[in-house]
Formats: structure tokens, sequence, C-alpha cells
């Protein structure tokens, strides 16, 4: 694969680089500064590109086609963050997809990460987390029949492929203190809690199998689970999230033990908080391989469901994952083509 | 940051300090919840009358003071706001006095006051004033309908409020009488020896509720276990089918109209909820 091959020539130039190079990506050039700056502690922004560039082959199939926006951390974890999703400046190799906002009353460039090179360009800029939009713009084997144009008008942009996600997603988040957590904190990562969440994602995964539906999960590189639910485009956002919805309360009603779905965090405690919110056009968790801002530079990690017991979400940082990756491949590789057929599935109920 | 449970000032002199009172303390025994042992049901209280053998609505009760046996006085919501509470939303201080004149029985509950952005000033004042000084004020606040005593004390640059018993809250003497007990100087002598032992400065990280602890562990070993009794659905919960559900709410998202929606204005609220995202 080229993606795999163009990693690897970064890798070596990466190795070889003093603080600032101009690295050959694809045939284009990148200039790259800064490189021993710390990001996280003990790890620098050169440990940041190298990381992009030895799961890019795996992480860019993820982002394809689907507006990305980041969190930069221009001076480590511990300094400012920007969120970012508009760029003035790019350079040519950077795609974007003009989208129509309300709120701005025109269309507006949204970023693509359709290549290695804009990968790497926006880790030289410091974006450590890498959030993608649950729909995508490509047509796929379900998007032929949806409108392509995003940036003319809002009703266009409900009738477009953007409007129809190809997964429900859900985001498990466990409000189990560990009791080190300052007062107001959240809580902080804590095997008794995190083993709720896994048994949480197993429950959802037999729910999810009786309406068809198969289920994969991630690591959020914090605390909990990300639980991505292929389906096939037949659902807009507002349909997709009512249905999330219903989903929750079902598992709330059979666990209300361990599931909460309250948006008050206090009301939350001592439960995983099912969060089925993210399921509106324009939001997004934290996308698969995507570093996080957490001290060991921990990484949302795609996983296989026989690895989910013994799986912890420290286990999966940038130094570790590239290696696992090259060892047992992507879990997730085949996500768009394991979509299930919910519409078929309810309209056989009731 | 945890909600705070009043919002008032501080009243001393001509100065007034807008403060809000959080919790400082907080029980953290394991509670339980009592079940029907033979079907795993969480059991329900409910009040009854046994006169008109009926369950009574929150509605039809009133507050009952027995002031003999069996006869009561009614006091109605309109009685009890009818009095006078001088200190609803003032911290009123009254007087200063060294910690150590008051007796730690009187102690009943810790909070800690914040000040607003517009009373940080006079806080940090009060609070200056009081270290300097070492002296702690006593006040009143009325919290949940309750005139209480309370003290305002300096705490590591924060202002802590602490509840009192009023004296006719705390029991009397207990009438303790040691005086027909003999101790010899070598029995105090040991004595002595033994508290030096264990003398060395106070660290309230070193205790822990093994009680507490142990319970906890226990819970989380059945939790593992799966020894788990579940409450069943109480009856009148309709079992449904998830895909019948997913249908309805689907449908219910589609309501109004929305589709095809190329024309069609949408409704206000679907508009509002995109802004959200």
């Amino acid at each position: 694969m080229t993606t795999r091959r163009a990693g690897g020539s970064v890798l070596s130039q990466l190795r070889s680089a003093g603080a600032a190079a101009v690295l050959r990506v694809e045939g284009h050039e990148l200039a790259v500064s800064n490189l021993d700056k710390p990001l996280w502690p003990g790890r620098t922004k050169r440990d940041l590109l190298t990381y992009l560039a030895a799961v890019g082959r795996w992480m860019l199939p993820h982002l394809a086609g689907r507006p990305v926006f980041v969190t930069r951390w221009p001076n480590g974890i511990s300094g400012k963050s920007f969120y970012q999703k508009v760029w003035e400046d790019r350079p040519a190799f950077v795609e974007t997809v003009s989208i129509w906002s309300t709120d701005n009353g025109e269309a507006r460039d949204y970023l693509l990460c359709a290549n290695l090179a804009t990968l790497l360009w926006l880790g030289q800029q410091a974006a450590l987390e890498f959030h993608v939009w649950f729909s995508s713009i490509l047509a796929g084997r379900d998007g032929r029949a949806l409108g392509t144009r995003y940036g003319t008008s809002e009703a266009a942009l409900e009738e477009s492929r953007l409007n129809y996600p190809d997964f429900m997603v859900f985001d498990l988040d466990p409000y189990v203190y560990s009791g080190k957590e300052a007062k107001g904190e959240e809580p902080e990562l804590y095997r008794p809690a995190f083993r709720r969440a896994r048994r949480l994602a197993h429950e959802l995964r037999d729910i999810a199998g009786s309406l068809g539906l198969e289920v994969f999960v991630k690591t959020s590189g914090r605390t909990g689970l990300h639980l991505y639910l292929p389906i096939r485009r037949r659902f807009d956002f507002a349909e997709v999230r009512a249905m999330a919805e219903t989903i929750g309360r079902h598992l709330r009603e059979r666990h209300p033990r361990d599931v909460t779905l309250e948006w008050a965090v206090e009301r939350r405690r001592g439960k995983i908080f099912f969060d089925y919110n993210q399921n509106v056009r324009g939001k997004s968790l934290a996308a698969a391989f995507s570093p996080r801002r957490h001290p060991l530079a921990t990484v949302s990690m795609p996983l296989a469901w026989d690895e989910l017991d013994e799986a912890y979400p420290t286990d999966f940082t940038i130094q570790t994952v590239p290696e696992i990756m090259a060892r047992r491949g992507d879990p997730w590789a085949g996500i768009l083509d394991a979509k299930g057929d919910l519409e078929a599935r309810i309209a056989r109920a009731g | 940051m945890a909600k705070a449970m009043w919002s008032g000032v501080i009243s001393f002199g001509m100065v007034t300090i807008p403060v809000k009172l959080y919790s400082a303390t907080q029980s953290r025994d394991i509670s339980f919840n009592l079940l029907h042992a033979t079907c795993g049901t969480r059991l329900q209280q409910k009040r009854w009358c046994p006169t008109d053998d009926v369950e009574v609505p929150w509605s039809e009760t009133v507050r009952g003071y027995e002031y003999a046996k069996g006869e009561y006085v009614t006091l109605t919501d309109e009685d009890f706001e009818s009095l006078p509470l001088p200190s609803k939303h003032t911290i009123e201080l009254a007087a200063f006095v060294e910690e150590s004149e008051i007796d730690p029985v009187f102690y009943e509950k810790s909070y800690y006051l914040e000040p607003d952005k517009k009373g940080e000033k006079p806080y940090a004042l009060l609070l200056k004033a009081l270290e300097k000084k070492h002296l702690t004020a006593i006040a009143t606040i009325t919290i949940r309908k309750k005139e209480q005593l309370c003290t305002i004390r300096p705490r590591e640059g924060t202002i802590m409020l602490e509840t009192l018993f009023y004296p006719d809250e705390v029991a009397a003497e207990r009438g303790v009488d040691l005086g027909a007990v003999k101790v010899t100087d070598r029995e105090l002598d040991m004595a002595f020896t033994l508290i030096d032992l264990l003398r060395k400065p106070f660290d309230p990280e070193e205790y822990h509720d093994h009680y507490r602890e142990a319970l906890g562990e226990l819970i989380e070993a059945k939790l593992e276990g799966k020894q788990v009794v579940r409450s069943p659905a109480p009856r009148d919960a309709k079992v449904i089918d998830l895909a019948e559900a997913l249908k309805k709410s689907v449908a219910a998202a589609k309501k109004g109209g929305r589709k095809p929606a190329r024309a069609a204005a949408r409704p206000p609220a679907r508009a509002q909820r995109r802004k959200a995202g």
C-alpha cells in the first residue's frame, strides 16, 4: 500500500531530522519544526509525528470523507488548547468540503484528512486529538441516492450524505469515582469502573445482535469506551439519535444499577453514563487511533471483542500502538462493510 | 463544583459580603435499600390512614404537633412562612471569641463560605483580620427553616462556617463520679509513658473506616461473582419489543411532515436542536 510505504519513508526521515526539517510525503513537501518540543510528559512532537506516520495506513480509512476537526495543544497538554474546524492557510494537498453553516449564514470550508501529508501537517500544528463526523461525503454502497450539495443551503444539507450517519454511536463514560479525584473533578481512570464499562459494552452487543447490528468497540483513550454500530444510510441524524435514546432507555431498564442517561453530572455518580447524545450532525468523538490528552499519551484504540476483557486504556499509547497494529492489524478495518439494515429489521416489528 | 446549599451575605458592621455556602463534609457510609427477601423487589413505603383505610397522597397531609398524648395542633405552610426569621439570608456576626472558648461538643457541621465576585475584597479583609487576631466569630444563620448558631473562622485561606448546637440541645452533665478512686504516682507515670509512645502530629489521612472498606469489598466481590438480585420490572410497565420501540422513536422523530423536507419549512424545535450541535 502506498500509505504504508510513504509512512515508512517518513519514519526514517523523522529519525534523521534535526529540530526542523522538510519532509517529503507522497511527493509533497511538508515543513516541520520544533520536533523536540514536549507535547506530553516525556513525549515530543517528533514522537507524535512518528506515531501518525506509523499508524496512518490504518487511521486514514476511518477519516476518509469525513469533516475533521482537531484540538491543538501548541505548548503541550498542560498548556492552552485550541479547538479548530476551519483553516485560512493550508497547503495544496489539504482537501476540504464546503458545508452550509446556518449560524454563519454561509458555507465554510471544512477540512478532510484524505492523505498522510494532511495528517502530518495537522500533527506539525500540535493537533493531538482528531475528531471526525459520523457521516461522510463518500458514496460507498449505500450513499448513491443521497444528495451531494453540502454548501448551498440548510435544506440541501439535510438531504445530503452528511445528514445520514454511517454509525449509531455510544460513549460509555464511567462515573465511578476512585476516591482520589479532587472535589468537582471528573472521575479518573479506575479499574473497577472500567470493568463495569466492559460489562455494559457486552450487554449492548447482545442487544444490537438482536437487531441484526454489529458493534465495534474502542477505548476512548481516557476512562471509557466508544461503541460504533454501523448502519445503512437510511436514517438521518435526528432519527438515529431518537433510536439511540430508545436503546439507552432499554439498557437502563435492564440495568438500572449500572446505567445512567442523566445530564447532571452529580446524578451520574456510581454509574456508567451511557451517552447517546453524540448522534447529531457535526458532533464527534475522538477518532479511531486519535491520541488523547492524557499524561501517558494514550490513544483511542480499536479492539476485537475477544481482546476487550484483557484490555485497559493505558495499554495503548503512541509508543505501544504501532507495534500492536503491525502484529495484529485493525479489528475495525471492515466496519463500513458490516452495516446492518436497521430499516428492514424495524419494518418487521409490531 | 457542587451546588451551593445556601447563598446570602455576611453582615459585619457596615460591611456586607455576598457569599455561598458549601458543605465541607459528607458521610461516606454505604446505604442499603430494603428488598422483599423472597422476590427481590425494592419495597415501597406508603402513607396509610388506618381510619379511612386508604393510601394518602402528600397533598392530603398536614403537620401536627403532639402537645398531649393523641392531641395535635396542626401547622400549615403559611404558618411556617409567617414565622419571623431575621437571619434568613444573612449571617449576622454577633461577637468574636477565642476558638478555645468553644467546647467541641457544640460543633455540629462544617461548611465552606465562598465569596461572590464582588464580595472578594471584603471577604479577604474579614479572613485576614480573623487570622491576624486568632479569633472566631459567633453568628446566626437560617438553613432549611432553622435558625442556627454558628461560628465563622479562617482555615487555610477560606472562611469556614460551623453550625453549633444550642445549649439546650447538648445533653446535661452525665454525672460520672470518680471521687472514691485512688490513683498512685507510679500508675500515673506508667500512663504518661504510654501516652508519650503514641504522641505524634494529627494526620487525618492515617485513619480509615475499616468497616466501610470491608463492606465495599464484599459488595464488589458479589458483583464480580454476579451474585446480584435484580428487582423485577414493575408489573404495569409493559414489556415491549425493542425493535417496535425503535420504530416508534423513528416515527416520532419524523413527525411534523419533515419528509420530504426539500420545500417544507422545518418546525422550530428541530432548528434549535441543530444549533445545539
